[in-house]
């Protein structure tokens, strides 16, 4: 099917080699910035939705 | 440093939380009514008001910038408050906000049943709306980075994230394919042309998709999850992945909308190829929200919000899935043009955005009202209809899809077309029509149970408008140790958000609109292209005015199925004089690129009064008051020299006695038609909207002619 692809691209192939090396190195960028943050971030971060600075008490019950 | 006593303002997420449901039920309703029309052309109530061409976009308009817009901002006021644990920058900001925005919803209401449309589809409303829709974003802008500078929390949550490239590139969208050449107060030209304004529209019209209907709903995703399961999200680093990813893919995938057109190879190549990539961050974010449940999915047996939740998060699976799978020429060949694309935008629309909606909305309003929701009930006798109406609206529409394109494509063994008229696939595939109707009745019937059961539950409560919160104030950013991360730096810098959001959207933009915008070479022009003579502009504009194009597509793709069926496939050239373009995404009825010609005057006529004359059991509505009404030349002057200044080569001072040349022609349509026993006098619409059918293609067979 690829095959297809590549021969349907008017001129030249430039594109399809453009397009997959921009998709590879994004992906890796951001993937190792992803493996330097640090734990405690991740922890302080996800929690942040959980901690509005409200007292929960009067919440409604859950349904 | 002692801890801040302030209140979130609930007042405002209540407001749009109202609007949201109120526009929500009238949105939906318009869209049943066209569901209906398409197999009882009757429901339009005989009304040009209220024919299926002028309401299509009116639904669209209020389900994506009325319902899922209030909703948006419910949850962006609701959401963005906590997370900075701040009171929103300005309460006169938020009130404009929302104000001016219901404002700009009943002008749409008003100005599209009235014909008054851009016709670029999710863009239709005309200038002096599209004026104050940047004005009130703006505003939301302001009041919204006020809140982050004002801030008590650090770092920026990615729900913010989301907000803010939603922000950013809205604007972008909006602007640059809202670039039109006023006629009057209520009629503009596109500054565009043919396959430029067509790419200028699907970049648009793709990127609303994403940065309207996705963005948002995923930051919301990213906040209300987590809170209504009690848990945080499962993978924060996954979040920061799924965002970069998703607003750096998404905006490279437009030209998927235009494969097989006259759009320069390279552009649909490049489209294509960013439309499979994005299937990556899209099943990234789903996954994140669906394993957020993980350890918690005896929570969703019971608990009717979580389920909402689940089958949004699968819908927007299913959805980005499609999404790619459709953009691929093979399928998309198939695909486009046909109810396939209506079934895939409303597992979108009903899942993913709705039951978002829902959710959010039966966890939201009971906490700002301190109340227990009225009936859980009712809230689960809403998600089983919803979830049965969005099957039984989907199923038929695939099935109607398929059967129609599939028919469409059927040639005999003898290599002839096997049902060479339109109108037997259609009348095929009534039955599924019919059925998506009763999907969307169910639909909606659940959405009026919710906001009955919600308006009893605000009652039975007491709205808390301003809510009291404690929280630290920030340090000075001094006493914080230097940071070598600079991830964690940025959460904590909104305004470096926005420019590395807005130049990693531009990137996408820049590389695939400027050279076909720039380099003439990607549009060949053709000698024999003349321009409308002012009749057929008229008549053009009329063609917009009922909104043809919202089931008549003018563009035929290089298939054998659609040369034998429409003529010659479509040139770039040949679109050079269309502001705005109108190749239209969906074909109800047969294309019309090569219209001009086919039929007779007279046929036209009868077939405008009345479509089953000409062709029984068709589903289009009678158009007899184009007989009756006169059309207003008032404004052909000034319509030819706005189209002069945009590149139509009519001659200096032509303004001036184009009126002359429109009655001349259509003088001599009315003659013609008298020879048919049909007495109309030519000052009528119908005979410009005649002439303008007539017109259509027929520059090439003029040539082919010319050669001969």
């Amino acid at each position: 099917m690829f095959k297809q692809f590549t021969e349907n691209i008017d001129g030249n192939q430039v594109y399809l080699l453009l397009s997959l090396s921009v998709f590879f190195i994004f992906f890796i960028v951001v993937g190792i910035v992803l493996i330097r943050i640090r734990k405690h971030h991740v922890i302080h971060m996800s929690d942040l939705p959980l901690h509005d600075g409200v007292n929960n008490l009067s919440q409604p019950s859950e349904l | 440093m002692q801890p801040e006593n302030f209140y979130y303002d609930n007042k405002i997420v209540r407001n749009f939380g109202i609007a949201t449901v109120v526009w929500g039920i009238i949105g939906m309703t318009v869209g049943l009514i066209i569901a209906i029309q398409l197999y009882h052309p009757g429901m339009n109530m005989g009304n040009q008001y209220t024919t299926y061409g002028r309401i299509r976009p009116l639904h669209t308009n209020a389900v994506i910038f009325a319902f899922v817009g209030n909703a948006i901002f419910m949850g962006v006021y609701y959401s963005l408050q906590r997370l900075l644990k701040a009171r929103m920058f300005s309460d006169l900001l938020s009130k404009i906000h929302f104000w001016g925005w219901q404002l700009i919803i009943v002008s749409a209401v008003i100005t599209l049943p009235l014909g008054i449309t851009t016709s670029h589809e999710y863009a239709e409303l005309e200038w002096p709306i599209d004026i104050a829709i940047t004005l009130i974003w703006v505003v939301f802008g302001i009041n919204m980075f006020g809140t982050i500078f004002k801030r008590r929390e650090r770092h920026l949550y990615v729900a913010i994230w989301f907000y803010i490239a939603t922000f950013i590139t809205i604007a972008v969208l909006h602007v640059v394919n809202s670039f039109e050449l006023p006629v009057s107060f209520l009629k503009s030209y596109m500054v565009y042309a043919g396959v430029q304004d067509a790419l200028v529209q699907w970049w648009y019209g793709h990127n609303a998709v994403a940065f309207f209907l996705t963005t948002p709903y995923l930051g919301l995703m990213y906040y209300f999850l987590p809170k209504m399961a009690n848990r945080p999200i499962y993978s924060y680093k996954l979040s920061i992945l799924h965002f970069w990813a998703l607003i750096f893919i998404y905006i490279w995938a437009g030209p998927h909308h235009l494969l097989y057109t006259t759009l320069p190879g390279w552009a649909q190549s490049l489209g294509v190829a960013f439309s499979v990539m994005l299937i990556a961050p899209s099943w990234g974010g789903m996954i994140n929200g669906l394993l957020t449940l993980r350890g918690a999915w005896d929570k969703v047996r019971d608990n009717v919000i979580l389920k909402f939740m689940v089958v949004a998060l699968t819908a927007y699976g299913m959805a980005t899935f499609e999404g790619p799978m459709l953009s691929l020429k093979q399928v998309n060949g198939i695909a486009h043009f046909s109810d396939w694309i209506i079934a895939h935008v409303h597992v979108g629309a009903l899942g993913w955005n709705g039951f978002l909606t829902f959710g959010i909305l039966y966890w939201l309003i009971p906490r700002i009202y301190r109340t227990d929701l009225y009936s859980k009930k009712m809230a689960s006798f809403h998600f089983w209809i919803g979830t049965l109406g969005i099957l039984f609206y989907a199923i038929p529409m695939y099935w109607a899809g398929f059967t129609q394109s599939l028919m469409l494509k059927e040639f005999t063994p003898e290599g002839m077309l096997k049902y060479p008229n339109f109108l037997e696939t259609t009348l095929q595939i009534l039955p599924m029509h019919i059925m998506r109707s009763i999907g969307g009745g169910m639909y909606l019937l659940g959405v009026i149970v919710m906001a009955y059961n919600l308006t009893r539950t605000a009652l039975q409560g007491k709205l808390v408008a301003d809510e009291a919160a404690q929280a630290m104030p920030l340090a000075p950013v001094q006493t914080i140790a230097r940071e070598n991360k600079w991830h964690r730096r940025l959460e904590r810098k909104p305004i470096q958000m926005l420019v590395i959001s807005l130049l990693v959207i531009l990137v996408g933009t820049f590389v695939e609109l400027m050279p076909t915008l720039t380099i003439s070479s990607n549009i060949p022009t053709i000698a024999a292209v003349k321009p409308y003579t002012p009749l057929e502009l008229q008549g053009r504009d009329l063609y917009i005015r009922e909104g043809c194009v919202g089931c008549h597509s003018q563009t035929i793709r290089p298939f054998r199925s659609e040369t034998e069926r429409y003529g010659e496939y479509s040139k770039a050239g040949e679109f050079v004089y269309d502001h705005p373009f109108l190749w239209g995404s969906k074909r109800t009825g047969p294309d019309l690129a090569r219209e001009g010609q086919k039929y007779g005057n007279a046929w036209h006529y009868n077939h405008l009064m009345d479509p089953r004359l000409m062709s029984p059991g068709s589903i289009m509505p009678n158009y007899d008051w184009l007989i009756t009404q006169t059309l207003d030349t008032s404004l052909t002057g000034a319509k030819i020299a706005a189209m002069r200044k945009l590149g139509v080569p009519y001659p200096a001072g032509y303004e001036n006695k184009a009126n002359k040349d429109l009655d001349k022609q259509a003088r001599e349509i009315a003659d013609n038609l008298s020879k048919d026993h049909i007495k109309v006098k030519s000052d009528k619409e119908i005979i410009a909207i005649i002439a303008y059918l007539q017109r259509l293609g027929t520059d090439i067979k003029v040539s082919k002619t010319a050669n001969k």
